[in-house]
């Protein structure tokens, strides 16, 4: 080794124990400070180590020294006056030029023509800097700083071999202090990231191949249930993922190796994962979102770690399924009239959507709880309901329960359900027996709201034997159903009402039998629109009014509800009488339209087609009178129809009215057709039926009989509409029955 | 002169509208209304109704009042109720200006 001869004997030794020395710490202020100490007494007075930092300025600082005081005072002016890298400072210098600097003999001017003040220049001067040498710190090519030794006062002066021999030192406390500053380096980004890691509101952990978990953060404890990071870093592989029961989105559980995290380790590339985890010790429930990333081993290439961060979308994710659920729920409660099939629907719609068994009960009239809807996500649990309700079905004066939430009308919940609390609640051992089967863990009951505010049923959802849990979050969603559902119910029974009285009412405004013709046919045919919920305003009538003449009317009163029945009946009876009391047609109508302008709140109108029947010597004489209504069809034996009859003015809106009579005969053969625009105006706007397409049907009327004939274009309305009329349809026929009626 | 314009429907629905347009203060202050029928694909005998109420209220007020001729859905149920003969009927409002 060429050095060591340069250096001497001494110089080896100090080399060999610089070796020693550096090679023990990785802390850059002891490393410094070793060096600085390894050169004093033996090739020494002073020593300085200046290093740069990355902003260029030359801040760190160790000195070694004889004289302690000396070492004091320097390291405490070189921290006040820093050296300018610019300056002419030999340790600035030879930081520049990375080459050593021997300056053998120093002359107090020499000292105060690179002093960093008056301050500096009288310590050098005081303590009579004699002689320096000075060598870069370098490692990976770059200058890290600077070793200057020094000689006071008497000593000898420094020579070339002092010089190598200070180099030698320097390249290898370079190296040291090269990697004590990486050190630190890396320890700070540790330090940092470790930081951020722990600040960070998203769960992390950190799971080596084995599945254990060599590092976790604050919220990831706290998202897993336990009080500290510690507690699942000191787990035993799976440990962790055992404290949760891992759904995906459908509800299939997970094994460990379905994770993200597992599956990088297998060598796959997974996606972010959506998993339901449930909290086995608490039954909390939580969505997450999980992503996971490698850490590679740069040399090997090989995952050594997996970093999990978890992100908590339980609030979020639990609104999304609250609305999806409570708009499937409503669409349900809307879809039918019947409120036991649509309750039946929803209670499997909540069970397994937010419970696992859900139970809807309703007060009757005479004050009992009636079970309408049950339903577990069981079959076997589903029939210990049953039984449970056949049993021991809640009664009105329960303390606790349905009955307590009939009473008060508030929504209850029944958390963390306790073997206590059930054998306070059991009738008897039997029952007790029985609930214990059941398993339930929770329980929240809500009233069904109806529009008095009074609760007029409940909603009973539950969770058990499963691992999920009904806490407080899930109470506001229960309450939504319970008022969307006393919505749904309370319409249902006013429908159910309203229907029977509407049917009762249609009954009364139409006649219950036709009169006889002789010789004649006569058919009627009524719908009402829709599910027969409202009294219509279309009517019909057939009188016998005089020996051998009849009245037949079709009319159409406006508007729908209790008032257009009153005035149907009105029309009706004005009708019927102005008929006995022998007026023509036009002033039967006239009489009417009085009447109508005479109704107290007024705006009553009413289209009728009157038409008279008058038998005379084996002919048919018709007399036609309309007001505001379409006119009748005449339809001829080959199913040619055409009108009858002239327009007259709508009844009850202006003064006066304009009635035409038009007398006909009605052969054998011909039908006269009485319609209300019920029939042609079904299928608007898109498709209407129209006059056209009424007198397209009655080309049929050949081949059917009397009533095929109204049923058929009845069809035909009810079809154009969809299936569902939207306005009543009255229709009256007549024709002359030829000899037997066989051919019709 | 204000021009009521109808579109879309005039039924029982649709009527309490061309109610309250009625008492709008325009309406309420012009010297002649026409309800312009153009526009409107359909009618019923409410409707008619609206549109007699609106000719009572014209009158009271002493306006003049008009409606322009409808399409045939409208003619038609004017004609059938034979209300045509009780209301000015005009092909355009300008037709209506002195």
């Amino acid at each position: 080794m060429s050095v060591g001869r340069e250096v001497g004997s001494s110089g080896m030794d100090l080399l060999v124990e610089a070796g020693a020395v550096l090679a023990t710490s990785l802390d850059l202020p002891t490393t410094m400070s070793q060096v600085a100490r390894l050169t004093v007494p033996r090739l020494a007075d002073l020593c300085v180590i200046d290093l740069q930092a990355q902003d260029g300025s030359i801040t760190e600082v160790a000195v070694a020294a004889g004289d302690q005081q000396l070492a004091r005072d320097l390291e405490s002016l070189r921290r006040r006056f820093p050296i300018d890298p610019g300056g002419e400072h030999p340790a600035a210098r030879v930081i520049r030029s990375g080459a050593p600097l021997l300056l053998a003999e120093m002359s107090s001017s020499l000292l105060r023509s690179f002093a960093q003040g008056s301050e500096h220049a009288r310590l050098m001067i005081e303590h009579d800097y004699h002689s320096a040498a000075v060598a870069p710190l370098q490692a990976r090519g770059r200058t890290l700083g600077a070793l200057s030794v020094l000689r006071l006062a008497d000593g000898m002066p420094y020579g070339e071999a002092d010089l190598a021999l200070l180099s030698e030192l320097a390249r290898r406390a370079g190296l040291a202090i090269d990697n004590a500053r990486l050190f630190s380096d890396l320890r700070g980004a540790e330090q940092r990231l470790e930081a951020v890691l722990v600040n960070l509101a998203e769960a992390i952990t950190m799971e080596d191949e084995s599945g254990r978990t060599v590092f976790a953060n604050q919220a990831a404890a706290d998202l897993l249930g336990v009080s500290a990071p510690e507690v699942l870093t000191g787990a035993e592989p799976g440990a962790t993922s055992g404290r949760f029961l891992t759904l995906d989105e459908e509800g299939t559980e997970l094994a460990p190796q379905d994770m993200p995290g597992r599956r990088l380790f297998a060598g796959e590339h997974p996606e972010p994962m959506l998993v339901r985890g449930i909290v086995r010790a608490t039954g909390e429930e939580r969505w997450l979102v999980v992503r996971s990333s490698p850490v590679v081993d740069s040399a090997t290439k090989r995952i050594t770690h997996v970093v999990n961060v978890f992100e908590n979308i339980t609030v979020v994710k639990r609104a999304e399924l609250a609305e999806s659920f409570m708009a499937e729920a409503s669409r349900v409660l809307a879809s039918s009239m019947d409120y036991t099939a649509t309750l039946a629907r929803v209670a499997r719609l909540a069970a397994p959507q937010i419970a696992d068994w859900c139970a809807i009960d309703v007060l009757t009239d005479d004050d009992e709880i009636e079970r309408v809807a049950v339903h577990h996500t069981d079959p076997d649990k589903l029939a210990l309901l049953e039984r449970l309700d056949r049993e021991y079905r809640p009664r009105t004066d329960d303390p606790v329960g349905i009955a307590e939430v009939l009473r008060s009308g508030k929504p209850r919940l029944y958390a963390d359900i306790k073997p206590d609390a059930l054998a306070d609640y059991a009738r008897d051992d039997r029952h007790l027996e029985l609930l214990r089967e059941l398993g339930t863990t929770a329980v929240i009951v809500v009233p069904i709201v109806g529009a008095t505010r009074a609760a007029i049923g409940t909603i009973t959802l539950a969770s058990g034997p499963t691992p999920r849990r009904l806490t407080r979050a899930d109470l506001g969603l229960a309450v939504r159903l319970g008022r969307r559902a006393g919505t749904a119910v309370e319409r249902a029974r006013i429908y159910t009402e309203r229907s029977r009285i509407a049917h009762i009412l249609q009954r009364s405004l139409l006649p219950e039998s036709l009169p006889e013709i002789p010789g004649m046919q006569v058919r009627a045919l009524y719908s009402a629109a829709g599910e027969l919920n409202e009294v219509g305003g279309d009517f019909y009538d057939v009188l016998d009014y005089d020996a051998d003449r009849w009245m037949l009317v079709v009319g159409d009163v406006v508007g729908k509800g209790p008032r257009a029945a009153g005035v149907t009946a009105l029309a009706r009876h004005t009708l019927r009488a102005a008929a006995i009391s022998g007026r023509s047609p036009s002033a039967m109508l006239e009489t009417l339209h009085q009447a109508l302008r005479r109704q107290p709140r007024g705006g009553d109108l009413c289209t009728v087609c009157l038409v008279t029947v008058r038998l005379s010597a084996g002919r048919t004489h018709l007399n036609v009178a309309l007001a505001g209504h379409e006119p009748p069809l005449l339809i001829e034996p080959d199913g040619e129809a055409r009108q009858l009859g002239r327009p007259g003015t709508l009844l009850g809106v202006i003064d006066p009215i304009k009635i035409a009579e038009t007398a006909a005969e009605l052969h054998a053969g011909q039908t006269l057709l009485m319609f209300t625009d019920g029939v042609t105006e079904a299928g608007r706007p898109d498709d209407a039926l129209g006059s056209n397409g009424l007198r397209e049907l009655c080309r049929e009327a050949p081949s059917l009989s009397l009533q095929g004939l109204l049923e058929r274009i009845e069809r035909a309305a009810v079809e154009r509409s969809g299936g569902y009329l939207h306005d009543d349809i009255a229709l009256l026929a007549l024709c002359v029955s030829v000899q037997p009626t066989a051919e019709r | 002169m204000v021009v009521v314009r109808l579109d879309g429907e005039l039924d029982l629905a649709s009527a309490p509208l061309l109610e309250s347009e009625m008492e709008r203060p325009e309406v309420g202050a012009a010297a002649r209304v026409v309800l312009d029928l153009r526009e409107l694909q359909f009618i019923d005998s409410t409707g008619l109704r609206t549109i007699f109420t609106a000719q009572a209220r014209s009158r009271e007020r002493e306006q003049e009042f008009a409606v322009t001729r409808g399409p045939e859905q409208v003619q038609r149920l004017l004609s059938i109720t034979r209300l045509a003969e009780h209301l000015r009927i005009v092909d355009s409002p300008e037709q209506m200006l002195p």
